[in-house]
């Protein structure tokens, strides 16, 4: 079709047409060989400049405990490992003034903000700049929202990710620790306690998903854990409260978000989690009983054994000194 | 009357016993880390043996074989009753709880005289039984861990959890019960140390049966002392 639309065209006004290519060839070709030589060299100089740019500030900023004193007397380390930073995706990509841009200038302008809080805050509106979806997604969450809201142990971007670390959210490092890193507030019953959570966990460390995980960090830290993490089932940056309709822990989507990692799962499957709760009387009472009924079986049954075993030997040394003495 | 011998394990009993010996340690060795993961030994464990995936493998090959030896034991259970040859030396009754409560009163030195105990003692009985509803446990709590999906489709999925509380629980109780109980009466005894036997050879001495157990030694006397041999131990 398109050809047969074309070759007419070509037909009737040949000369024309190439009359007026010719300009177009030749400034395309000519505007190209200018255009060209300078895009090549220009990211390695890019690069280069980067790099001393970089050495400038790390002359510095390599010297052990470094810290930044705020009014507030929370400190903040501004020690910069250079393997791990060159190693990480910011390494790659960025400058240290691309989120740094006051601090081109030396001796650094002071900083304006009083907390550790104030300072989080700044520094996401850094992310936002270029981490977009991110930014988004995570001010429609819980954690944004109570953070918005002005709840100070509500998590803000640098405090979940270190952006002078190679640790990437994709790494098999990054995903077994996961747990600890959201067990850093998830593990605190003080700062639970003040949202009405539990810590939650305490509980998902010896759940199944939580022993195969732990293992994993263990023994395999090289392998990413199949099992469950936090942010499988909760979400990752648009996590939500567990009571919120459109939770993915919500009771309604629970067993949804199960079969995403166990598709045959049967409908009573859900019940299977224990709500990230110790086992007790009104938590899974059943799981409770079983535990207790061993807890007491077992002692009991030592005990007897063991006592026959004692009365065994008592009686066999009682017939040795018997028969001693018989002698 | 001494260097007699009574028959007491059949070879096929004895290669049960057998492979008994291997499943249970080798379910004990990869399931202990397991359960106790926190452990520094644990962490060892499992990454001498390449990994948690690897313990997990082994550790249901095992089962898997384990679960085979109890069907082949039901098996030959059910044939050596069809056949005439099973006499219920194995089944518990009133008589032991007697036996036990005589045995404990002979402990202490308030009888002179053991209980006469039948072909098996009540020690051996309860071992015997443990060991069936061990097995059962394990394996039922084991397949609902293995297969929690499928139980979801019938059963409320409370039940995984609780069954891995109780296959670690029973886990614990058989190990401990198999250290104390059985490793004594069957190895640390003193007047049978370091082994007993019969379960190697077969056959007990006709003098240890008398001494041991009684009642089957008379039984066995009224009838003239029947399927008794006269033979060293093999």
């Amino acid at each position: 079709m398109r050809e047969s639309g074309l070759i007419p065209i070509v037909k009737v006004g040949r000369l024309v047409t190439f009359a007026r290519l010719v300009p177009i060839v030749l400034g395309v070709l000519i505007g190209g060989s200018l255009a060209v030589p300078p895009a090549g060299p220009a990211p390695v100089a890019r690069a280069q400049e980067a790099a001393q740019e970089n050495d400038t500030c790390l002359a510095c900023h390599t010297a052990p405990g470094m810290v930044l004193r705020l009014p507030s007397t929370e400190l903040i380390s501004v020690t910069i490992d250079p393997v791990r930073f060159k190693d990480s995706a910011h390494g790659r990509a960025v400058t240290c003034t691309t989120c740094h841009p006051d601090n081109a200038a030396v001796p650094h302008p002071a900083v304006k903000v009083r907390t550790m809080r104030e300072y989080r805050d700044l520094r996401s509106e850094v992310c936002a700049t270029c981490h977009t979806d991110a930014v988004e997604k995570f001010g429609a969450s819980v954690h944004g929202r109570a953070r918005q809201m002005g709840f100070g142990d509500a998590p803000n971007c640098t405090t979940c990710h270190n952006p002078h670390d190679a640790a990437r959210v994709k790494t098999p490092a990054f995903r077994n620790n996961t747990p600890q890193l959201c067990g850093t507030c998830h593990a605190d019953p003080a700062v639970m306690r003040k949202y009405g959570l539990r810590a939650v966990y305490t509980a998902y460390v010896s759940e199944f998903h939580g022993v195969t995980t732990a293992l994993y960090r263990l023994t395999e830290p090289q392998s990413p854990t199949p099992a469950a993490i936090c942010t499988d089932c909760h979400g990752g940056h648009a996590i939500r409260a567990a009571s919120d309709p459109a939770s993915t822990v919500h009771p309604a989507n629970v067993l949804a978000t199960c079969r995403s990692c166990h598709p045959t799962a049967g409908r009573f499957f859900a019940t299977a989690w224990t709500e990230h709760r110790t086992p007790a009387p009104d938590a899974s009472p059943l799981v409770f009983y079983v535990q207790l009924f061993y807890r007491i079986l077992i002692p009991a049954t030592v005990g007897f054994l063991g006592l026959l075993t004692v009365l065994d030997l008592g009686r066999w040394a009682t017939d040795q000194l018997r028969r001693g003495r018989g002698q | 009357m001494s260097g007699g011998h009574v028959a007491r394990f059949t070879l096929a009993q004895r290669i049960e016993h057998f492979v008994l010996i291997i499943s249970f340690n080798a379910l004990a060795f990869t399931g202990l880390p397991q359960k106790y993961f926190q452990a520094g030994w644990a962490e060892r464990i499992i990454q001498l043996l390449g990994g948690i995936e690897r313990v997990r493998f082994i550790h249901r090959t095992f089962a898997v074989i384990l679960l085979a030896e109890a069907a082949w034991h039901i098996g030959a259970v059910a044939a050596a009753r069809r056949a005439g040859r099973e006499r219920g030396d194995m089944n518990l009754s009133f008589r032991d709880v007697r036996e036990v409560i005589g045995d404990i009163a002979y402990l202490l030195g308030l009888r002179a005289e053991k209980p006469a105990f039948g072909r098996f003692d009540y020690r051996q009985k309860l071992e015997y039984w443990a060991v069936v509803w061990g097995t059962a446990v394990m394996a039922i709590t084991g397949l609902i861990m293995w297969f929690p999906e499928t139980l979801a489709r019938a059963f409320p999925g409370v039940l995984v959890p609780a069954a891995r509380v109780a296959h670690g629980g029973e886990a614990l109780l058989a190990i401990l019960a198999v250290i104390i109980w059985h490793f004594y009466n069957a190895h640390f005894r003193p007047d049978i140390f370091p082994m007993d036997p019969a379960m190697w050879t077969g056959s007990i001495e006709l003098e240890r049966l008398r001494h041991d157990h009684r009642a089957e030694y008379e039984r066995l006397a009224e009838a003239g002392l029947a399927g008794t041999e006269e033979r060293p131990p093999s």
